[in-house]
């Protein structure tokens, strides 16, 4: 294990540097994703006055704001890069480089996003809750914060990440097949973004397509967590979308590993 | 003026010969937007499906704006997109060098260099959801509103490649401004909604600051309400050319203090 | 034709300290630094000249290019170049110039080279008739047949360098800068495209300003050479003045007994050089010798050398240019120090 993070720590150091380096970038996308949580957020207080306040399908005015400014800073969390890196090196030649050391290609990646996901832990998500606590404090006069449901959240967001990073180095392996990554990219980050839930809570979808998203992984990325802070399960529940989360995530890794063989094999005939 | 148009059109001919080369990248671009849109648009189905309206507009009406924003989104998309370029890499990595050691004018290179043919999502549907919201939003359709509203959409266009210019100019000072244009530019989500659902200080920042709120509710504003167009197409016309005419000035501002790369 | 007065180009830079605490620093305080590109260089070149504008890495060679071809707006100082201020009246100016930068290309990566022509060929108004001449004898000097119909992103170096030249000849320009035109080629295209401009200037008149680091360039091209360094002028001159007044320089390869050393101390002794008259190398038993032929007559060396030392074999360098301005080179490090 020692031996293991030693050879995979620059990796994860070479990521927090490159976070540091590409600050503004990112800052770009932090803002980005507020101002975003900003217009939802007066779409739905538009929502919910049309609807004579209240509840609306099952979510007060307080759950829609954390859930809005949480999925969106879950998402920013488990954000994966890897579809893009992995595609720049198909196309510029240099996975060759990678495939080259002697290291797990597949863990380089996650360490190099690790340090990444670690600042953003830092620098955005406690902000983030730290800020809606003090929101829910000030609507109901209470503390609802819950650290059991908070753990859990935290638990179920490694696993989110897992299966973000699964999906995003198969999309990144489309590369050999389309040059236009950035179409692709966006193409990547609107269904995810349907089909995970961060745009819209899953809860509020027609019955059917509910029922199914919410065993496809991209639940799983997002909803699942947020669902899980906001204590909109029960006990057996949580216990059971965990479950659903560890079966997608084992299903991926094996997928993705299909895929990058079958990559390998192509790169060799390619040259590359 | 002639020499202009022939430059573009020999240019966009090129982009378009270049687009049959890479049929499937034009394809997946083209395809990723029009998903990404219908995303948006589903978002708008569900909610209305629980709610008759939404801050005193129908659903139809919602739509018909939604839809309105996306042409001026669209268009600035397929014509002005090489801007985005220039705040990313071009002045960074010094190649904007080459814009100015040729006869024209470098923004109208830059611009002309790029034809962008994405935009084509945005634009089906923005026209789409026109189409198929005008019957049932109770426009009020007299020669002058239609008239007037088509008037109004290149310049609503221009508020979207005016900031795109101001942003993007930034980087030659910056020597990477590519942030800031996604952050301003990612304002234009703010356009979608009737602005009157924000609070007072938002609205403001929408039509006076970065005024993304005249490219969606205020260009429908007169066609919807047959009143006032004073207000909302005078409105358009008149913050797109100030606003132009501020990012021509950062813009050749910006061109004397590049600094090419090295050094 | 070309004046160029105290030409001067300030840069200001961010300078960040290390470490995260340095980012966040840069980020909300930025500290900048002030970088003096070019500090003071003048120079003038007449009409049909070409002119070789050399120095050491960050001398401000491109910085000048750049002020000259009006991409930078400088600091202080003027130039003109056909009467033309650059900066001032830029869409015209640039129709009367021509420039290539060896480190990139202003072709359309996409493009065939052919259809690049055709849009270059509207950008500067060349008309039809003139235009095929035009390409006929540009075809003719840089042999583009072979490639003109493929997109600019397949083309070799050479190819794309040719196709570059040949891009900033179009519209005859009368004055045509070339910013390491050469680099990274081989022997046979660098050839090519030093025939390619000599044919230029010759048939056509063309004033040209080019900027290398290969010596073979400038002894077959230039007519003159204008030496900066550090930001300033260091030398203006012909190449042969050059070689009269510094190229006293000589070469001796002695290769000795295995035992057997020359060192300064051994000549400090008998000649008592000045520092910079003589230079020692040495590989192994192969020593080199470099003198001022001046200070050290050749036989006087020669005849010492084997008096101190046990030597098999001798062989005798001519001072070439690079030797020349290299000691330039190191003489100004010398003042500026």
């Amino acid at each position: 294990m020692n031996k293991i993070m030693k050879r995979y720590v620059p990796f994860m150091k070479a990521g927090v540097q490159s976070l540091i380096i590409y600050r503004l970038n990112f800052m770009g996308f932090v803002i980005g994703g507020l101002i975003y949580c900003f217009v939802m957020f007066y779409l739905w207080r538009a929502v919910f006055e049309s609807n004579g306040g209240g509840i609306f399908l099952g979510f007060s005015m307080t759950d829609m704001v954390v859930y809005l400014f949480l999925s969106n800073t879950t998402t920013q969390l488990i954000f994966s890069d890897v579809s893009n890196e992995i595609g720049e090196e198909i196309r510029d030649g240099s996975i060759s480089m990678r495939l080259l050391r002697p290291v797990n290609t597949d863990l380089s990646y996650m360490f190099g996003e690790l340090g990444t996901a670690l600042m953003k832990l830092v620098v955005l998500l406690i902000p983030v809750i730290l800020g809606l606590e003090i929101y829910r404090f000030y609507v109901t006069g209470t503390i609802v914060f819950n650290p059991l449901n908070f753990l859990l959240y935290l638990f179920s967001a490694v696993l989110a990440y897992i299966i973000s990073f699964r999906v995003n180095l198969c999309f990144g392996f489309i590369a050999f097949y389309v040059k236009n990554l950035w179409g692709i990219g966006i193409l990547k980050n609107s269904v995810i973004g349907f089909l995970s839930g961060s745009l819209i809570p899953i809860a509020f979808m027609p019955e059917g397509l509910r029922i199914c998203l919410e065993y496809l992984p991209f639940a799983s990325m997002s909803y699942t967590p947020v669902m899980i802070y906001m204590g909109k399960y029960g006990a057996y529940e949580v216990l059971f979308r965990i479950a659903i989360q560890i079966i997608w995530a084992i299903l991926l890794y094996g997928l993705s590993k299909l895929i990058w063989f079958g990559a390998i094999k192509k790169l060799c005939i390619q040259g590359g | 003026m002639r020499r202009a148009l022939k430059i573009y059109r020999l240019l966009v001919v090129q982009n378009l010969k270049r687009l049959m080369e890479y049929r499937a990248d034009f394809l997946t671009g083209a395809v990723s937007f029009l998903i990404d849109q219908a995303v948006g648009i589903g978002f708008i189905f569900i909610i209305f499906s629980q709610i008759p309206q939404l801050a005193g507009f129908t659903f139809p009406q919602i739509l018909f704006i939604y839809g309105l924003s996306q042409i001026p989104k669209g268009l600035d998309h397929l014509l002005t997109d090489n801007l985005w370029c220039i705040g990313y890499f071009i002045v960074r990595k010094g190649d904007f060098d080459k814009y100015l050691i040729r006869p024209i004018n470098p923004l109208f290179h830059v611009i002309a260099e790029n034809f962008q043919v994405d935009a084509i999502g945005e634009l089906v549907v923005g026209i789409g959801l026109l189409v198929y919201a005008a019957p049932n939003a109770d426009l009020h359709i007299t020669v002058w509103t239609v008239l007037l509203s088509l008037i109004a959409i290149p310049f609503a266009t221009l508020i979207y490649t005016s900031l795109k210019i101001m942003t993007s100019a930034l980087a030659f000072w910056m020597k990477s401004s590519g942030f800031i244009i996604q952050m301003v530019y990612g304002m234009n989500e703010f356009a979608k909604y009737p602005t009157t659902i924000y609070s007072f200080p938002v609205r403001i920042f929408v039509t006076y600051i970065i005024p993304f709120a005249f490219t969606g509710y205020y260009l429908s504003l007169y066609i919807l309400t047959g009143t006032d167009p004073l207000l909302s197409i005078g409105g358009v016309i008149l913050i797109s050319s100030v606003l132009f005419v501020i990012s021509i000035l950062i813009w050749n501002k910006g061109i004397s203090a590049y600094e090419s790369a090295g050094a | 034709m070309i004046y160029a007065e105290h030409l001067r180009k300030e840069f200001k830079k961010v300078v960040k300290e290390p470490g995260l605490k340095g980012s966040f620093k840069a980020l909300f305080k930025p500290k900048k630094e002030i970088v003096v590109a070019a500090e003071d260089i003048s120079f003038h070149v007449p009409k049909g000249e070409i002119l070789g504008f050399i120095g050491p890495n960050g001398a401000g060679k491109s910085t000048v290019i750049k002020m000259l071809t009006g991409i930078l707006t400088p600091t202080s100082g003027e130039c003109r170049i056909n009467g033309k201020i650059p900066q001032n009246d830029r869409k015209n100016y640039v129709k009367e110039i021509g420039a290539v930068f060896g480190q990139r290309t202003q072709l359309w990566w996409d493009l065939p080279l052919q259809e690049t022509y055709l849009v270059l060929k509207e950008i500067y108004e060349v008309d039809d008739a003139s235009f095929k001449k035009r390409m006929d004898f540009l075809n003719e000097i840089l042999e583009l047949e072979k490639f003109i119909k493929s997109p600019v992103r397949t083309l070799s170096l050479g190819q794309r360098m040719r196709a570059d030249i040949a891009a900033s000849m179009l519209h005859s320009p009368k004055v045509l800068f070339l910013d390491e035109p050469t680099i990274g080629l081989d022997v046979v295209v660098k050839d090519n495209i030093r025939q390619a401009i000599m044919r230029i200037n010759k048939e056509e008149k063309t004033t040209v300003i080019l900027t290398t680091h290969d010596i073979s360039d400038i002894e077959l091209l230039c007519d003159r050479i204008v030496m900066i360094d550090k930001g300033k002028n260091v030398y203006d001159g012909s190449l042969h003045e050059l070689r009269e007044n510094y190229g006293q320089t000589r070469e001796l390869v002695f290769e000795t007994d295995k035992s057997s050393k020359l060192t300064k101390e051994q000549f400090r002794k008998g000649l008592n050089p000045n520092e910079n008259d003589l230079v020692i190398e040495n590989e192994k038993n192969n020593f080199k010798v470099r003198f001022n032929s001046n200070k050290i007559p050749v036989a006087e060396m020669l005849s010492y050398a084997l008096s101190v030392t046990k030597v098999k074999d001798i062989s005798v360098k001519d001072a070439d240019i690079e030797e020349i301005i290299r000691n330039l080179y190191r003489q100004g490090e010398a003042l500026n120090e």
